[in-house]
Order: C-alpha cells, then sequence, then structure tokens
C-alpha cells in the first residue's frame, strides 16, 4: 500500500468514527505527542478525540539513509480519545482491518510497554501493539499530562506509518516504499519515500552527529528557555511559551545525539524543559477554566460549559 | 456439615502485564482465604499454609487477559454460631409472684427474645444466678458474602503500577472487561466499577470474530473445557509445557538444541493464551555477529530462542511463540522473519560503528560517565582498578608480560560502557569490549579477562574461566564494595541498593574456588589505599565494617559449598580470613564427623572449654608434676600434635586422641587440692585446647 493511501485510510476511518481532523504541528518534534492538538487536548474535562499525521525527529536515529529500517524522521498517525472509550481496542483493531490487515491470518498481540515522557511531565500505561512479531502501534491511557492527572483518561493510538506500509508490502528497505503516483500527461510516475527523503535523511543525519553547533546549540536551549518564561510567566501566553519548550526538546535531541550531555547533566536539562511545558500545561487550565461565565458554583459551571462545548472547538 | 460448591471467579482485563500477572494471582488468593477464614467458610481439607495461602488448592488460572480462581469444596452458607448473653441477677427479674419485672422484660427485649426464653442460670464468677439468654445466629449464605466481599477484595489489590481509564476513578491493572462469577452453577451477582459479573466470559480474539456472543460457562468445572474450545488455554503452567515440547522438538529438526532460557519461556508462556511456537530463519551472515550479541538481540528485542549446535556455535534459526495454533497464511513466521532481520541489521549497524575507532578511544569519554558521586566516574574508577591489578598481581605472578597484560585488560576493561552496542544493551557490558578488543587483536588473555570481568553475575553464575579474567573481577569489584564503604554506603538490612553483597561474594567465590593466597584484611587494606583522599570516612571504621562484610560473605560462602552448621560454625570460629585453610578445614571435618571417635572428641573438647572457663592457665607446665598414667600418656600425645603441620594430618591425630582424652576425664580430677599439680593439669588442657582451635572451636559444634 502506498503510503498516502494508508493515511488517506486512517483519516476516513477515524473521521467517520467521530475525530477531528488534525494537521502535524509546524515545529520540529521527537512524537506526535508533543502537538499542542494532544498535549492540551488531553488536559481538562471536554470531550476530545482527534487524528493526524505527525512528522517525528529523533536525531540519535539518523541513519545517513543508509539503514534500511531506521531513519531520523518518521511519520506517526496519532489518535486521541478522550475519555478513552470502553471499546478502544476493538476499534483499533477495526482500524486495521480497514488497512486491509486480515486479522483471520495474523498473530495480534497487546504487550506491556508503559510510555514516559520525561520533558513534557507526562506518562501513561498501555502497550506496544505486536503484529506477527512487529510492532506497529503504540497504545497508552494517558494517567498524567503536563504533571497533571488526566481526568478523564485519554486513549492516544500512535500508528507507524512507514512501518506498517513496509511490513504490509514486505519491503526490505523503507527507501523503496512508495507514496504515490504522480500522473501526468506523459504517465504514470510512482514516487518512493527515497526520492522523497533519501538525501534528507544524509543530510540531517550528518547534521546531527557531525555538523550541528554545539555551542550554538547550548545558547539557543538556553535563549528558548528565558523567551519561553518570559511568555509564560509575564504575559501568561502558554501557547507560544509551548513553542519554546518544544524547540528546547529539539535542541536538547541534537545535542543529546552528538553525546554532549553527560549521564549526570541529562535529568536536569529534561527538567528544565519540563517545568517550562508544565507551567504551560497549567496555565492553559486556568486559562480554561476562567472562561466560566459566573462565579456562583465554580465547579458545576465549568462541568456545564465543557460538556456544552465538547469537540466544537 | 451444609452442602459444599465450587467458586469460580474470573477478572477479564485487557492485557495484563505478564510480569504483573503472577503476584497478583498470588495476593488475591491470600486475600481471599483470608476472608474464608474470617467468615468460617475454608473447604475441608484446605491446606491453608502459615501465611494464609492454599497451596495445591487453587489452579494456576491466568493468562494475558485473565486472571481466575477456583476452589471446590465451598460451603454454601456459614455454619449457624450460638452465644449466650448474661442479664442482672434473677431476684430482679422476676418479683416474689414470679413474674417478669420490668427490668426482666427489657433484658428479653434487648435480644430480641420473648421473656419465655429468658433462663436463669449461675454463670461462672457470679455469685447467684442471672438472666440467660442463648442467641442463634443463622450463618448467612456463602453468595451474599461473596457479592459483598468480593469486590473490596478486588479493589484491595496491591497493583504496581496502577492506572484509571474511562471517566471513572477506579484503578486497577488494565480495564477490567468482563466478570465470570459462580458459586456452583449460580451467578454471583457482584459488580465491580460498573461492570456486573454473569456467568459468561470471552475467548480469544480470534475465535469471536466468528462467534460475536460471549462464551458460557454453566458450571466451575466447565471453565477450561470451554475455554480450550474458545481459543484460550488458561492454565500458564499447561501453556509452558506445551511450548517447551514445541521448542525442543522444532529444535532439533534442525539439528541443533534450544538455548536454553527459563525466564524467556516464563514470559513467553505469560503472553500468549494460544501458543504455537513457530521457526524461522535469518540470514547466515549475521552469524559473523557474537554469539552474546545474537543471543541477547534476539531475546530482548523479539522475545526469541537461539538454537545452537552441540559445539555451541549458533545455527540461522530462531524459535518464538505465536498467539494462536496455526499459521494459515505463512504471515506468522514471514513476519517473525522480517522484524528479526531488522534488528539484525541495527545490531551489525552498532557493532561496524563501534569497530570504526578502537575500543582504547572510550577510555577519556569515561570521565563524562558517572560511577559514584563522591568516588568519581568510570575513568576514576579505571585508575583505582588499575593500581589494584598492579598491587595484586605481582603477588600471583613474577612474570612481567603477564602482569602487563592484566594491566591492560583493567584499562580496557569499562571502555564498553561508551559503545553503541552497550548503549543498546546494557547487559552485554563486558562481552562487548572483549569482543571488539578480540577483533582488534589483542592477545587472548587480554580479551577474555575484559570478556568477563562481570563475572559471575549472580549465584548461578561460573566465576570467570581464566586467572587474569578472575583477577580483574576480583579487583573491580574490590574497589567498588572497598569504595562505597569509604564514602559511607554499607549495606543494611534488605537495603543493598550498590549490590555489594553481590559483589562482595563474587570477590570471596573467586578467592574460594581460585584458591589464592590472600587474605580479606590483605586486600582491604590495598584497596582503601588506592581508595585514598576519597573516602569521607576514617580508614579504621572502614576497615572494621568491611571485614565484618566479608566474614558474613565467607559465612555464606560455606553454606553455599553445602557444609553442615555445625562444621560451618565451628570452621569459622577458629580463622576465616585464610580461606583455603577454611576450607581444607572444613572438608577435613566433614569427613571426620562421620568417625565415630568424633562425638567423644566434640564431647572432650566441650567439657575443656567448661573446665577452662573462668581459668587464666599458663601455655608452659612441667610434665615431671603430672601423676597418672592418663594425663601424662595424653602430655606424650601433646607434642606429637602439636608437631603435626598440616590440617588433614592433625585431625587424624586428634581422632587419635578420643581414648585417651576420655579416660583423662574418667580417672582425673583436674581442679585438685595441690595448686602446682591443678596448674599443671590446667596448662595441660589449655594447650591441646589451642591445638584443637587450629581446626575448631568444637564448643560450638551442636
Amino acid at each position: 500500500m502506498h503510503i498516502q493511501e494508508l493515511i488517506l485510510r486512517l483519516q476516513r476511518f477515524w473521521a467517520d468514527r467521530g475525530c477531528l481532523i488534525g494537521q502535524p504541528y509546524d515545529l520540529e518534534k521527537g512524537a506526535g505527542t508533543m502537538n499542542p492538538l494532544t498535549f492540551f487536548g488531553a488536559l481538562g474535562d471536554k470531550p476530545w478525540n482527534v487524528a493526524y499525521v505527525e512528522p517525528s525527529r529523533r536525531p540519535a536515529d539518523g541513519r545517513y539513509g543508509e539503514n534500511p529500517f531506521r531513519v531520523y524522521k518518521h511519520l506517526q498517525f496519532q489518535v486521541i480519545l478522550k475519555p478513552s472509550p470502553a471499546k478502544v481496542q476493538e476499534l483499533y483493531i477495526e482500524s486495521l482491518e480497514a488497512l486491509g490487515i486480515d486479522l483471520s491470518k495474523h498473530d495480534l498481540r497487546f504487550e506491556e510497554d508503559n510510555w514516559e515522557s520525561p520533558s513534557l511531565g507526562a506518562w501513561g500505561v498501555g502497550w506496544q501493539v505486536v503484529l506477527d512479531g512487529m510492532e506497529i502501534s503504540q497504545f497508552t491511557y494517558f494517567q498524567q499530562v503536563g504533571g497533571l492527572d488526566c481526568r478523564p483518561v485519554s486513549a492516544e493510538l500512535t500508528y507507524g506509518i512507514e512501518r506498517i506500509c513496509m511490513f504490509l508490502g514486505g519491503y526490505d528497505n523503507i527507501f523503496d516504499l512508495v507514496h504515490g503516483e504522480v500522473k501526468t500527461d506523459d504517465g504514470v510516475f510512482p514516487v518512493t519515500y527515497g526520492q522523497m527523503r533519501q538525501r534528507e535523511e544524509f543530510e540531517l543525519s550528518a547534521y546531527s552527529f557531525e555538523h550541528a553547533d554545539l555551542d550554538l546549540h547550548r545558547t539557543l536551549f538556553e535563549a528558548y528557555e528565558k523567551e519561553g518564561w518570559h511568555l509564560l510567566s509575564d504575559l501568561g501566553h502558554f501557547l507560544s511559551a509551548y513553542e519554546q519548550a518544544l524547540k528546547m526538546s529539539h535542541t536538547f535531541n541534537v545535542l543529546d545525539a552528538r553525546g554532549a550531555v553527560s549521564t549526570t547533566e541529562r535529568p536536569g536539562i529534561i527538567k528544565r524543559v519540563r517545568d517550562l511545558a508544565c507551567g504551560c500545561a497549567k496555565a492553559y487550565l486556568e486559562f480554561e477554566n476562567a472562561k466560566t461565565p459566573t462565579a456562583e458554583n465554580a465547579e458545576s459551571a465549568e462541568k456545564s460549559v465543557m460538556a456544552g462545548k465538547g469537540g466544537a472547538k | 456439615m451444609s452442602a459444599t460448591k465450587t467458586f469460580l471467579l474470573e477478572l477479564h482485563c485487557e492485557e495484563i502485564p505478564a510480569r504483573f500477572l503472577k503476584p497478583l494471582h498470588f495476593e488475591f488468593s491470600q486475600l481471599f482465604f483470608k476472608f474464608l477464614e474470617k467468615e468460617s467458610l475454608v473447604p475441608a481439607g484446605a491446606s491453608v499454609s502459615a501465611n494464609g495461602f492454599v497451596s495445591d488448592a487453587l489452579p494456576d488460572f491466568l493468562s494475558p487477559r485473565k486472571l481466575a480462581w477456583r476452589i471446590s469444596g465451598i460451603p454454601t452458607s456459614q455454619p449457624d454460631q450460638t452465644e449466650t448473653q448474661v442479664g442482672p441477677p434473677q431476684r430482679m427479674c422476676v418479683d416474689e409472684a414470679g413474674k417478669p419485672t420490668i427490668q426482666g422484660e427489657k433484658f428479653a427485649e434487648k435480644w430480641g427474645v420473648p421473656f419465655s426464653a429468658v433462663r436463669f442460670e449461675q454463670p461462672a464468677g457470679k455469685k447467684e444466678p442471672c438472666a440467660v439468654v442463648t442467641l442463634t445466629k443463622q450463618g448467612r449464605p456463602t453468595a451474599d458474602l461473596l457479592t459483598e466481599a468480593l469486590p473490596g477484595l478486588i479493589a484491595g489489590l496491591h497493583v504496581p503500577k496502577a492506572m484509571r481509564w474511562g471517566r471513572s476513578e477506579f484503578e486497577f491493572v488494565r480495564p477490567i472487561r468482563n466478570i465470570l462469577c459462580l458459586l456452583g452453577d449460580q451467578v454471583v451477582p457482584l459488580q465491580v466499577d460498573g461492570v456486573q459479573a454473569s456467568n459468561t466470559t470471552w475467548g480469544h480474539r480470534l475465535f469471536h470474530r466468528a462467534q460475536p456472543a460471549p462464551v458460557a460457562i454453566p458450571a466451575p468445572e466447565a471453565y477450561e473445557a470451554a475455554l480450550e474450545a474458545a481459543g484460550v488455554v488458561v492454565s500458564v503452567d499447561v501453556r509452558r509445557a506445551r511450548m517447551a515440547e514445541q521448542l525442543e522438538a522444532l529444535a532439533t529438526e534442525v539439528g541443533g538444541r534450544v538455548v536454553a532460557d527459563a525466564e524467556l519461556l516464563d514470559t513467553l508462556a505469560e503472553i500468549v493464551e494460544f501458543p504455537k511456537i513457530v521457526r524461522g530463519d535469518f540470514p547466515a551472515s549475521f552469524l559473523e555477529l557474537p554469539k552474546e550479541v545474537l543471543v541477547t538481540s534476539l531475546r530482548e528485542h523479539q522475545k526469541s530462542f537461539c538454537i545452537e549446535q552441540a559445539d555451541g556455535t549458533l545455527l540461522p534459526f530462531f524459535l518464538t511463540a505465536a498467539n494462536r495454533t496455526d499459521d494459515p497464511a505463512g504471515f506468522v513466521k514471514a513476519g517473525n522473519e522480517w522484524v528479526l532481520k531488522a534488528r539484525l541489521y541495527d545490531a551489525r549497524f552498532f557493532f561496524a560503528e563501534d569497530l570504526k575507532h578502537p575500543l582504547s578511544d572510550r577510555l577519556e569519554k569515561l570521565q563524562a560517565l558517572t560511577f559514584q558521586r563522591d568516588l568519581g566516574s568510570y575513568h576514576a574508577k579505571t585508575g583505582r582498578v588499575v593500581a589494584l591489578v598492579k598491587g595484586i598481581a605481582t603477588r600471583l605472578s613474577s612474570d612481567e608480560t603477564h602482569v602487563n597484560r592484566a594491566l591492560e585488560a583493567a584499562r580496557m576493561a569499562k571502555c564498553d560502557l561508551r559503545t553503541l552496542m552497550v548503549g543498546e544493551f546494557p547487559e552485554l557490558q563486558g562481552v562487548m569490549g572483549g569482543e571488539y578488543l578480540k577483533h582488534e587483536g589483542a592477545h587472548e588473555d587480554v580479551w577474555m579477562a575484559v570478556k568477563e570481568h562481570y563475572r559471575p553475575v549472580g549465584a548461578e553464575d561460573a566465576i570467570p574461566s581464566t586467572p587474569m579474567g578472575c583477577l580483574l573481577s576480583l579487583c573491580d569489584k574490590l574497589d567498588t564494595v572497598a569504595g562505597c564503604f569509604a564514602v559511607g554506603l554499607i549495606p543494611s538490612g534488605s537495603k543493598d541498593p550498590l549490590a555489594l553483597r553481590r559483589a562482595g561474594q563474587g570477590i570471596v567465590r573467586i578467592l574460594w574456588e581460585r584458591g589464592w593466597d590472600l587474605s580479606p584484611s590483605d586486600l582491604i587494606t590495598v584497596a582503601l589505599g588506592v581508595v585514598g583522599a576519597k573516602a569521607t570516612k576514617p580508614a579504621a571504621e572502614t576497615k572494621e565494617a568491611l571485614l565484618a562484610f566479608f566474614r558474613d560473605r565467607v559465612a555464606y560462602q560455606l553454606e553455599v559449598a553445602g557444609y553442615a552448621g555445625s562444621v560451618r560454625r565451628s570452621a569459622l570460629a577458629a580463622g576465616w580470613e585464610d580461606l583455603t585453610d577454611l576450607k581444607a578445614r572444613c572438608e577435613a571435618l566433614s569427613a571426620f564427623a562421620e568417625d565415630p571417635r568424633f562425638a567423644s572428641l566434640a564431647q572432650s573438647a566441650k567439657r575443656i572449654g567448661n573446665i577452662l572457663k573462668d581459668e587464666t592457665p599458663s601455655t608452659t607446665f612441667d610434665a615431671a608434676l603430672l601423676t597418672q598414667a592418663e594425663e601424662k600418656a595424653l602430655a606424650e600425645q601433646l607434642g606429637h600434635l602439636e608437631g603435626t603441620p598440616d590440617q588433614a594430618a592433625l585431625l587424624t591425630a586428634l581422632a587419635d586422641l578420643a581414648e585417651p582424652l576420655e579416660a583423662f576425664f574418667n580417672a582425673v580430677m583436674v581442679k585438685c587440692e595441690d595448686p602446682a599439680l591443678r596448674a599443671a593439669r590446667l596448662s595441660l588442657l589449655h594447650r591441646l585446647r589451642q591445638a584443637f582451635l587450629r581446626v575448631a572451636d568444637f564448643s560450638l559444634w551442636q
């Protein structure tokens, strides 16, 4: 299956089941969870279903476009369902069938894999979903995001798009995947993942392993942090401040890929990202709660308002 | 006895992590039996052990989506219980005409009985007859008690990593989606977090593709069979046994045997419900990777076993478990092969990347890797280990080349901590360093020493196979133990976060098995010298704590070696620092304990101890002062005894002493009137005791 076909089918499937179809967020990030649609969407108690593709950068996974299985940047398909439905596993399985996976012929397992993002102050429990021995998705019940308890709990489903495509097509090399076909007056031209991305993989790997200016990245980290706290503390702007936290996170990942972060410094640096992200989460909830029209009974009013505008954002 | 029924409870959940299944199953069993005890419902013949757990009565019903308990012989109701209530004296309850008084009627009313049910008896401890009623508390139906108690018992389970789901505040290991609860053929109508118990459950997901209805369980006894028909083998032991059988058969088919891994088999049995072992193959070119890398990568990433030939070399096959008993389209095999290949590509990438630079390049990088806050980096640790090897190697070998190789191994030992492969598989530490050095053409002594220097990693593991490996392992562990003690990190009680006891045991085992002439006391002195100024505690204090620590480790070593308690106690008390000597004495004592003369000798030794208590005998005496034949004979033997050089011969000599000693005690009164004679006799016994103590302190023999 072409990559774009897989994405389209997943979008159709989840839209039909009451999900908003979101878009990738235009900043570098390590995982789809970092998109504000998930980070802020998982907070508070308004109903929230959203699905979107997220390109995810992991500088340490870069292999110069030479490794057939591992890449600097891959695509995640992310689904958030809040509150988590009782039949969430069945829904997920149906989504696989919508991709043409005939589960009567495969071995599907949910194996423990708890998710934690120390830089987002977030964790959850769940599984890696294993199809015939391959991890194709991550399935998480969020317990905390931004240091705050999730009430209600969201279910997060993350599909590894390239992996599933490779697996379905029996490809031995990620770069042989076909993204889609270009049709012109001259004919039909399939475009491979390699054509679109291999050079990018090479350059981005070289950048993160060799050429990234470490001093610049250290400086950037400090600057983003300062900017973030200024936005959050002085102005109460949690969305622009959160962007700074995302930039800090990616800057840290670049430094980390170069081995420029010692094991002892590491927790301290991650904590600096987390502190800002948690501050943003708290400010977001305060902002949402302050939308309550009157203050006669803050708690019940908040609930009715939240319920009233569910999904309409 | 009332009728009994079989109880069955099944919690059907979303996939429960394998590691929690057994602990949860066990804990609930305990809670449930405490409940049965409290409510007088324990099945007849159930063996409740001290911790409240029934050992055999419970089948091991657990699977990824199920925790289930079945117990037969549960009474359908509690037995009736009677109790007696004592009220006011008779004279206050009935008037002279024999009519009840107000007080009398109130007493009957209080216990809900007519006055006619009140009797007048004189209970023990009372001076006159009093009003008495006997109340019968009717036993309640078990089903009611279960309905009330089970939700609390389930909610009360200790879940290490509990979660919430949806809008509920209920916490459990994973969402509970169905509850099956039967007492006989009746549903126990309990409810947990909105899930109502029924007499149905769910089988394998594959089964329910064709069968959308749940599986009905008419009675607890029908449980396993009904589930097996629905694609779930609910007993983990049955699954494990079936898998073990298939593993062996599939390995034999390709002319090899499974690289055994009991832990992996346990895990696989816990993550599938309907097991089948799948054999796949991988490109033979990956066999160039070190065996340990393949075994670890397959185990950690793909929960797969390797297959090896008789000589230990691997075959290009792997074995793993699928959660279905067929593979209709071959997808399961092909998929696992595909993934495994991807993993091995990665392992090969790490291996090739690591080999691009000599291992020694990582030495400087160890400075950025903290070993322990006060003790500094792994670079600093390497420096100390090198110094220790230098200090100790020269005592074991005078061959300069050999010593230099040991120093080289010590310098390289920790470098692999900065390699990609060890970053990916921390358990390959040491192994990778060794493999990389081998590739670089290092001397076999050096790479073998590095490769094995973390051994023994546990009680089951062997010590390094080469002397140099043992030396390096010993020095590394010695630095860890002495260094940590010197900065106040001393294990206490159950707290030993740095696993210092295991390291200490490793040191003792190496000394014990190698028979090296190195005493713990010497080793401690050398090690503390190397730790030097990093120490935050006074050296004398640290040394004392370390000696006590090593003595405990030596005592444990004797236990592991299988010596009887009396051998261990008496041998240790006569000195524990010279391990070679201690071993020889334990061996000799164990053999000698079978000798019929031994009991007599031990008895005599104890008598000597008692006699000499509170005495301060001199070590010299004039044999001419002795008068009786028995004591003269003994004095003669003493000389022979003291001249005996080795332990075995000494024990033989001691054995020969049994009879004369017995004769001595029968005939001679040691504490006689004559002070000179008495002193001589005490000295004789004292000297004998000194000779005994070269082997053991028999006063501790029991």
